[in-house]
């Protein structure tokens, strides 16, 4: 860091590593330019479409012809009125926050018993827990559909939490073990010497520190679950469809800015809520 | 792997003592979720694979093959698996390049905006594919917001023909899922030490040279897990071919859900799903010849 400050001039507005070491020669300056240029169009195919439907949302018309001549809240007013989206909304809420602990809890269980345990056939129990990440959603619908349905068990909102916990358990698994790996042993043990049990131990030891990591993983469950489509759209039935199926089959009957207005809520809940979860939890715990 | 540490004589006897904390704290849980709610189910499509169908989704349980000498007999299946793996490595090598610029920027950039870009990359992650996908019609359709724009400025007077074909399903895929890329190759990026770069190329190296030997060996795992997951969802993709695909547009998600929902042929659901199972983890199993796949996988998901 320090040799980068000595060579970067001051007033200059591009701060680039490239410049910094190497001298300002023409090719390299391109090359970065080139890089940038890239970036910037990938950044606005990604971002663009998304701040289409938002401005969409607030338009009056409904053939949704763009740019809006005027804005209004005619389709929010639309959307807090029809009582399928919003018990869609419920229910994804609801499923999302059940998921979220469902896998924080399962995931943290099984981080610790994979850290600190030792059995046979570790590697091959790893890749078994990481599975869902492997196995095309699609198959997981499927196959899940047919093994309920099997077995006499009716689609409820339980259903999705299940399966919605099985989606997110990779994830919360290896963000869990990831901080579990970092973490100092004889913490735990210095506990236990002074007289603490097993369980007070962990209650006030491990959890604290590994706690963190926890919050995370539950925020990326809840972030999957709420978006999840491709598999879930077998698992609803009417009481107990998601927001993404709801935005599905609007898609196939009538498209209106009444979607874009859910699709404009949906973004503010997948984005809202993970980061004041994640800014409460940097707030509560500076680690 | 293992945290083994010597632990003092009397601790560990007292830790070792049978406690409801020792028997939740196991991988026991975790494996009997996935064995339970994906192995069994797995198990028992690939019986009901062989099974003959009946009426609204009921299952005969008699012994047949008729379901893969469908697969067999009607080539029609196997030319969507293929072109649905064909999708994922168009996919795949349009993700590569410009997600590893992508990630290559942020990693070494040293701008102030780095962390409010790395942001926007995180939000889009989040935000769910149906709205990602669905962003693409508003922007692509004939009335949609590129062509209405474009021909208000008058550089076209007809609207571009592109929403609901190909290109318009493999555009939103691959800008869907260039995150999967950015994210790995920006870790991977990010923690090579610039010295390294410098010094190769104090002692003579091209920066083209430089980047072959120290930049993309080291960025590797990034790009090789970025592979992984931009292959295995594009390929398997059910909303894009679906929402964004045109008449000629052909994937195996859509025609499994087909089957599934509107022919209510459970059976032949059931083997597509097998078959296509099978492909997807034989090239996993070619991928794991040469990486390895839990590293893989935990630079793509951590």
């Amino acid at each position: 860091m320090a040799t980068e400050q000595d060579h970067v001039t001051k007033g200059e507005t591009d701060v680039d590593a490239e410049r910094g070491y190497f001298g300002i020669t023409f090719a390299s300056r391109t090359k970065w330019n080139l890089i940038r240029l890239v970036t910037v169009v990938v950044y606005v195919l990604m971002l663009l479409p998304l701040l289409v439907i938002v401005v969409n949302s607030f338009n009056p018309s409904r053939l949704g012809n763009f740019p809006p001549e005027s804005l209004s809240l005619r389709w929010y007013t639309e959307l807090f009125a029809d009582e399928l989206m919003l018990r869609a909304l419920w229910n994804s809420l609801q499923v999302g926050v059940a998921a979220a602990f469902g896998a924080g809890l399962i995931g943290t269980l099984t981080a610790m018993g994979f850290v600190r345990k030792n059995f046979r056939m570790q590697d091959a129990l790893v890749i078994v827990l990481l599975s869902p990440l492997l196995v095309p959603p699609i198959i997981v619908g499927v196959a899940a559909t047919i093994f309920f349905s099997q077995i006499g068990i009716g689609r409820s909102l339980m259903w999705l939490i299940v399966m919605h916990t099985l989606l997110g358990l990779p994830y919360a698994f290896l963000i869990i073990r990831s901080q579990l790996y970092l973490f100092d042993e004889t913490l735990e043990e210095a506990a236990q010497t002074l007289g603490a049990d097993r369980v007070t131990t962990f209650r006030e030891v491990t959890l604290p520190l590994i706690s963190p990591s926890i919050i995370t993983a539950m925020v990326i469950v809840f972030v999957i679950s709420f978006g999840e489509f491709t598999a879930t759209q077998f698992w609803v039935k009417r009481t107990t469809t998601t927001v993404p199926v709801v935005i599905f089959s609007m898609l196939r009957t009538s498209i209106s800015p009444k979607i874009d207005a859910l699709a404009t809520v949906m973004l503010v809940v997948t984005i809202a809520i993970p980061l004041a979860v994640l800014g409460i939890r940097r707030y509560a715990m500076p680690n | 792997m293992s945290t083994e540490r010597a632990r003092l004589p009397a601790m560990k006897d007292r830790v070792m003592e049978n406690d409801w904390v020792q028997f939740l704290i196991s991988p026991g849980i975790g494996i009997a979720w996935v064995l339970g709610l994906l192995f069994l189910p797995m198990t028992i499509i690939l019986v009901i694979s062989f099974a003959i169908p009946g009426d609204f989704g009921n299952v005969i349980y008699e012994f047949t093959t008729a379901n893969y000498e469908r697969f067999v007999n009607a080539g029609v299946y196997q030319s969507i698996i293929l072109e649905s793996l064909m999708y994922g490595v168009v996919v795949t090598l349009i993700a590569l390049p410009a997600g590893y610029t992508v990630g290559y920027f942020l990693g070494r950039s040293k701008t102030d905006w780095k962390w409010v870009l790395l942001g926007l990359v995180v939000l889009q992650y989040w935000v769910p594919f149906i709205i990602r996908t669905y962003a693409w019609i508003i922007v692509l359709s004939n009335n949609g917001v590129l062509n209405t724009l474009l021909m208000d400025v008058g550089v076209i007077a007809q609207p571009l023909d592109v929403m609901y074909s190909n290109v318009s399903m493999i555009l939103g895929l691959t800008v869907s899922l260039l995150p999967f890329m950015i994210l790995p190759v920006y870790v991977s990026v990010s923690t090579i030490e610039e010295d390294q770069i410098h010094a190769a190329k104090t002692l003579g190296a091209t920066d083209f040279r430089a980047f072959r030997e120290i930049t993309l060996p080291q960025s590797l795992p990034g790009i090789v897990s970025g592979i992984l997951f931009v292959f295995i969802i594009s390929a398997g993709a059910f909303l894009a071919p679906t929402l964004l695909g045109g008449p000629t547009t052909r994937m195996i998600a859509p025609i499994i859900e087909g089957v599934f929902i509107n022919d209510f042929n459970w059976p032949f659901a059931a083997a597509l799903s097998m078959i296509y199972f099978a492909i997807i983890a034989f090239l996993l199993y070619l991928f794991t010849r040469r990486v390895d796949l839990e590293e893989a996988l935990e630079t793509g998901a951590t």
